[in-house]
């Protein structure tokens, strides 16, 4: 359609684009099992990554990023505005949520082999989702500028500090200065409200791509007949709408019935504080506990990163297109090995750090 | 895929793993005594009220200050909340019941002002983040180390003006007897004053003293009674006109309770001492509405540190850690 015709039809160019657009989204199908009862863990996660920028956008306009204020503007709105204390548990809430929905996102398609070809790169940027959500709780922890979020960033800066050549590098980069103060809060914050969040919707972006051209995952055992189609528009739209009704719903109600925890103010000055791993890093704080001294890069990096490394590269190695999971039952029993052993370690580092008592 | 792009996402995937774990070590928390307060839909009404048959005793040591130094004591403490109102309990062991506080004795010719004080029970809660109070407590407002900015011979206060505690100040000779314990507030320490200073409204007590300082000037009003430990109440006083009608070894308060009123008179006290030892029962509303009062929110968490007063001054205290005081529905 020609500017001339455009203009003659009443419309500018840019509308007639966003008109098309919205024509094509209308248009678009997809299996009606894209969301469903049985297969929702993906559109879970979108559906609390978007509470999680939600409330945190709020939490955003009362906070003020420097040491002692930072505790009690985050004091100010949980405790004294309306609703503080449920956007800020829905935001406690919704981090822990979205890291037991990653996993069992991933195994989910693991056992039912939706990495296979030609989803790998689907997989691929979906493993990448284990890198990056971690780091924006590890970033958020030292906001509130609590006794927690300090003492377990001075922890990890010092575990930075101890990795030959580049250590003291990153510990300076991400600290500004000697001491663990405002420029380290203000770096935390500026990664945490804009660098992270933007490389998330970049890997949202990428995945949803790469889903829409690879395609959804099929039944295991095959397309024996063609799988029912429903409009993206409004359908699935509208059952992601529920999904992420629901878990506001519920994870409003529950911050709402268990305040969530606010520590003591930060004290620099307190090196009797006892940072404690959280549950889901008792696993790999055991790793590091079995491997002492020089041996330590072994439980901190190498069989962590040799298991991210072997998650990512799973469609690479295991590239049958068999996906029936009895049929691919080595992949399996190896998978089923790796999670009884992390859970077997979150088990001995819970017990070491919350059932035996303080020395 | 290639074999760079193999090991470029080899090494992106090892380095980030890594940093994953180095930044997630995570902290729950160090061992702090918390004091947990039970819902109740109603209030106890005394000391011996079976509700708080039924409530956890918190057992919190205390070190010795002053003279002092070198001792231990213990206080079993205990909280109760309702919709609108926290009552603590405590109990604590003190051989001796010392409600002195230099009441005049007459030896048949002349008064003098016995020595002794009063046991006591202090509170001190946050009303605005006294820095590092929650890690530290009274360290850095009462037994502040030399060189901090608040650090001033003999006073105690906070830094700067926008750190602000409530002290509850229960006095078994000066408020008790009234039926409260003193309400006041801490904040910046003064040039010359300390920043200690008493809530809005009245209370405290007044001296019992003539204009030449020789004397008692008040006694017991015809038809009233003495208050608790025979303490002569202000409200209960009268001028003494003729100082014949006493006989030696006659004993009259110096240091008169006076009824409390407004902010001062929030926190109600009820007590007893029996079997060496004190039991005391504090209560106030749950929020005041005063600025000079903390105002509890059972979402929250209060950090507040107590002191022990046995028949002593200020300084000549037992102190407890900084403590955590929690809600439990």
């Amino acid at each position: 359609m020609s500017e001339v015709q455009v203009h003659a039809a009443g419309q500018r160019p840019s509308a007639a684009a966003a008109g098309e657009g919205c024509g094509r989204l209308l248009r678009v199908r997809v299996p009606a099992e894209a969301i469903c009862w049985h297969r929702f863990f993906g559109a879970l996660q979108l559906a609390l990554i978007g509470l999680l920028f939600l409330t945190g956008v709020l939490m955003a306009l009362a906070y003020t990023p420097v040491p002692g204020t930072a505790y009690d503007s985050v004091d100010y709105f949980q405790f004294s505005l309306p609703f503080g204390d449920v956007v800020r548990g829905v935001h406690h809430y919704a981090w822990n949520l979205l890291l037991v929905v990653m996993g069992l996102h991933l195994l989910r398609a693991l056992v039912v082999g939706a990495y296979k070809a030609p989803r790998q790169p689907v997989w691929v940027s979906g493993v990448l989702f284990l890198l990056v959500i971690p780091l924006f709780i590890i970033t958020g922890d030292l906001l509130p500028w609590d006794q927690k979020g300090y003492w377990s960033t001075q922890v990890r800066f010092s575990i930075i500090a101890s990795v030959p050549l580049v250590g003291d590098f990153l510990v300076q980069l991400l600290r500004g200065g000697p001491l663990t103060g405002i420029v380290a809060l203000t770096r935390c914050y500026v990664l945490h409200i804009l660098l992270l969040p933007g490389v998330l919707l970049l890997l949202i972006g990428l995945h949803m791509y790469f889903l829409a051209t690879r395609g959804l995952s099929g039944p295991p055992a095959g397309e024996a007949a063609a799988r029912p189609q429903v409009p993206f528009l409004p359908t699935i739209a509208n059952r992601w709408l529920a999904v992420f009704l629901a878990s506001a719903i519920g994870l409003g109600l529950a911050a709402r019935l268990w305040t969530a925890p606010l520590g003591d103010p930060a004290d620099p000055t307190d090196s009797s504080f006892i940072p404690r791993p959280e549950w889901w890093v008792l696993a790999l704080n055991q790793l590091v506990a079995i491997f002492k001294g020089p041996f330590m890069v072994i439980g901190s990096a190498i069989i962590p990163g040799a298991l991210i490394f072997l998650l990512a590269a799973l469609p690479f190695l295991d590239r049958s297109p068999e996906r029936r999971p009895s049929k691919r039952r080595g992949v399996l029993l190896g998978a089923a090995v790796v999670l009884a052993a992390w859970a077997v370690l979150s088990v001995m580092g819970y017990v070491e750090h919350f059932v035996q008592p303080e020395p | 895929m290639p074999k760079r792009w193999q090991v470029a996402l080899f090494l992106g995937v090892l380095m980030g793993f890594t940093g994953l774990f180095i930044f997630s070590n995570g902290a729950v928390g160090a061992a702090k005594q918390t004091l947990t307060a039970v819902y109740s839909k109603t209030a106890p009404a005394g000391l011996d009220d079976p509700a708080w048959g039924k409530v956890k005793a918190l057992e919190v040591p205390f070190e010795g200050k002053e003279k002092f130094a070198g001792k231990k004591a213990a206080v079993s403490a205990k909280a109760v909340y309702t919709d609108s109102e926290i009552v603590f309990w405590f109990n604590w062991k003190d051989p001796t019941l010392s409600v002195t506080k230099e009441a005049w004795k007459f030896d048949g010719q002349n008064w003098a002002r016995q020595k002794g004080d009063e046991d006591r029970i202090s509170l001190l809660f946050e009303i605005n983040r006294i820095q590092n109070f929650a890690t530290k407590g009274c360290a850095v407002v009462c037994h502040v180390p030399a060189g901090a900015p608040n650090a001033k011979e003999g006073k105690f206060g906070t830094a700067t003006e926008a750190e602000k505690g409530d002290l509850w100040h229960w006095k078994a000779a000066r408020s008790d007897p009234a039926g409260y314990a003193d309400d006041g507030y801490l904040t910046k320490i003064g040039d010359t004053k300390g920043g200690r200073k008493p809530d809005a409204g009245k209370g405290g007590d007044k001296p019992n003293i003539t204009d030449d300082k020789t004397k008692p000037k008040y006694m017991l009003a015809p038809g009233k009674k003495l208050g608790k430990h025979n303490i002569l109440l202000a409200a209960d006083a009268v001028e003494i006109s003729d100082y014949t009608i006493f006989k030696a070894g006659d004993v009259i308060t110096y240091r008169m309770p006076v009824a409390a009123e407004g902010s001062f008179g929030d926190i109600k006290a009820v007590s007893r001492y029996g079997d060496g030892a004190w039991t005391v029962m504090l209560s106030r509303k749950l929020n005041t509405g005063n600025e000079d009062d903390v105002a509890f929110d059972p979402r929250k968490k209060y950090n507040f540190a107590m002191a022990l007063f046995d028949d002593s001054k200020d300084y000549d205290s037992y102190d407890s850690e900084v403590l955590s005081l929690e809600f439990k529905k």
